[in-house]
């Protein structure tokens, strides 16, 4: 019951504050959204590693990078658009995701967490170092003339490409979701990701489905690199942020709750761009997350104290 | 026997170092100060993991007390070397009031806030134009000592001597007891009487306060700070890389690692002006991989082998 009740409230809290914002500036509503969509689409395939494999992966953004070099590269060899090269390079870091798997993340599962951290914050700095290695720290795009349409509404202009994330991160959340439900396959890396041991006892290959889970979830960040290509100048240190931006998203949602990151990340998205808005606050929209992360933590520090 | 083996060599070590400036170049003093000062970092960080807490937010602290030593001086009108101590205090208060919060944390989630908190500093530094002179950073009148290489020198060292002393406290005595416990296992610690959250504060304070003391002697050495220069990731990720090669939960592990490591990449940066920090990574994924001891426990199987009785 009061669940339901503070529920009840939070909805109508939401629906006032967004009707609100709409009225009073559109641009925070319109550009939250768009770069919710972004952060989501990202954090999804984490959240599936993180809620399966059981492993931070802090080297999740810096595989979206190399997605994003490679899906440059590509284009620039074979002159296409970017959005052609989307299934190619997802297929290329699978494939490469499920190799350092196999190589690196797969020996540490039974060392302690700490280990798996500090491993694949390892990952991060030797795939950010190699890029800077090879392509230095200058900047790379694609000049597109697509990315930037924009509309008009009254006397209020706005990019519109950026809503491509939207529809993408709803496919990634839903289309997991049905994938861990409704497939054979799905259930069983389920059933690994609640509990290794029995899934093993029932006959599942634990090992194979940890390495399937973690070439999905590359696959779906390689697909996020490509396309990210379309909208940003990418350097070696893109990706980055977005592994802590994920990591926050899914500890808002709670870990193993895919769906709930599209939630989270409007929130994070809605409220970095209500500080943009304005001159005085603008430089600290950064600082959001990062509060919101702690705030997030010790929340649910707390709660699990009192229950 | 062994015990005074190992104090002989950490004599001629000290005394090495701190006679390094009578035979050695600008160049390699320089080299020897950056060593130093990840040397200490290293040092510090693995203080705090020896309660088995892996903190991300070295560089944080580090670039906390760098600013509050450069404004202590700017705004305060402090001199250099109070300045200094003031920083040491000001980071350890800083670790103090947040270690209340979080000290209630554990693994990831530890390691998580720790790296949010460093960002947080940066971010409200870069953000105070007026106190802190914003992303372009703040310069101060004069170098301490009026830039004299030998003493800075020492000065570093002065810094490493500290951390080595907070690190041989933590080793030698109740302290080793008490993060051991904790590290091993919290539960059986706790029902012998350890009370864990006033270790781990203790822990947390020292640690905390000994990277601010090394930021006020990195920045009053350069005699100027700037957000991305304190506070880059440089400055966790090294010593990080340093203490797991050298190996952890130990005073000497980092002290190898911080030497070779520190070595190695000087000469790689001279090599490879781009990505040079390749290296690090690297070693990390092997260290944790194949030698999550380090290289001090591949060194005591080796002796062991080669030498039976010495078990």
């Amino acid at each position: 019951m009061v669940v339901k009740r503070s529920k009840a409230i939070l909805a109508a809290i939401l629906i006032a504050v967004s009707i609100l914002l709409i009225v009073w500036k559109p641009t925070v509503l319109i550009y939250g959204l768009q770069a919710a969509a972004l952060y989501a689409a990202i954090a999804i395939p984490m959240g599936l590693v993180l809620g399966i494999v059981h492993i931070v992966n802090l080297a999740h953004g810096e595989f979206m990078m190399l997605a994003a070099y490679t899906a440059y590269n590509a284009c620039k060899a074979f002159g296409i658009d970017p959005l052609l090269a989307i299934v190619p390079t997802a297929v290329v870091t699978a494939i490469f995701g499920w190799v350092i798997f196999q190589l690196t993340i797969r020996r540490a599962l039974k060392a302690p967490e700490l280990n798996q951290l500090i491993l694949t914050f390892g990952l991060a700095i030797a795939f950010t170092q190699t890029i800077n290695l090879i392509f230095t720290s200058q900047t790379y795009k694609i000049p597109l003339d697509y990315v930037s349409a924009s509309m008009t509404i009254g006397d209020l202009t706005f990019g519109i490409w950026s809503f491509v994330f939207v529809p993408v991160a709803i496919i990634f959340a839903y289309g997991l979701q049905y994938f861990l439900t409704k497939t054979i396959t799905g259930k069983a890396a389920l059933a690994v990701g609640q509990n290794p041991r029995g899934a093993a006892i029932v006959g599942i290959d634990v090992y194979r489905t940890y390495g399937l889970v973690f070439a999905i979830a590359t696959a779906l960040v390689g697909a996020m690199g490509a396309l990210f290509l379309t909208k940003s100048a990418i350097f070696p240190i893109v990706g980055s942020p977005f592994t802590m931006k994920s990591f926050c998203l899914i500890a808002m949602a709670g870990i193993g709750n895919i769906p709930g990151i599209l939630g989270a990340s409007v929130l994070l998205g809605v409220a970095e761009n209500f500080l943009r808005a304005f001159r005085g606050t603008r430089d600290w929209a950064e600082i959001v997350f990062f509060v919101l992360i702690i705030i997030v933590i010790l929340g649910r520090s707390l709660k699990g104290r009192k229950s | 026997m062994k015990r005074n083996m190992s104090k002989l060599f950490s004599l001629i070590f000290g005394i090495l170092a701190v006679a390094l400036p009578f035979f050695a170049g600008d160049y390699p003093l320089q080299v020897g100060r950056n060593i130093m000062m990840y040397m200490a970092l290293a040092i510090t960080w693995d203080m705090l993991l020896r309660s088995g807490q892996v903190s991300f937010g070295i560089a944080g602290l580090f670039g906390l007390g760098a600013y509050a030593s450069i404004l202590g001086v700017i705004h305060g009108g402090m001199p250099s070397w109070v300045s200094i101590v003031f920083a040491a205090i000001f980071a350890g208060l800083v670790a103090f009031i947040i270690g209340f919060l979080i000290l209630r944390l554990r693994a990831m989630y530890f390691s998580i806030v720790t790296l949010a908190l460093g960002e947080i500093f940066r971010i409200i530094v870069q953000n105070l134009h007026e106190f802190t002179g914003g992303p372009e950073g703040i310069v101060m009148q004069g170098v301490i000592f009026g830039g004299n290489a030998n003493r800075l020198y020492w000065l570093t060292l002065a810094g490493l001597g500290i951390a080595l002393g907070g690190s041989y406290w933590f080793e030698n005595s109740k302290v080793h007891f008490a993060l051991t416990a904790i590290r091993n296992n919290e539960i059986s610690a706790q029902s012998s009487g350890v009370n864990i959250f006033r270790w781990l504060l203790l822990a947390f304070v020292v640690t905390s306060a000994i990277q601010g003391l090394l930021g006020g002697i990195f920045v009053q050495s350069y005699g100027f700070a700037t957000p991305d220069t304190v506070f880059t990731t440089d400055f966790m990720l090294l010593p990080i890389a340093m203490a797991l090669l050298g190996g952890i939960y130990s005073t000497t592990g980092p002290i190898f690692g911080a030497l070779l490591l520190g070595i190695v990449s000087e000469w790689l940066k001279l090599k490879i002006p781009y990505g040079h920090l390749v290296v690090y990574g690297i070693m990390i994924i092997i260290v944790i991989l194949f030698m999550p001891r380090g290289l001090r426990q591949l060194l005591r199987q080796g002796l062991k082998t080669t030498n039976g009785r010495s078990a």
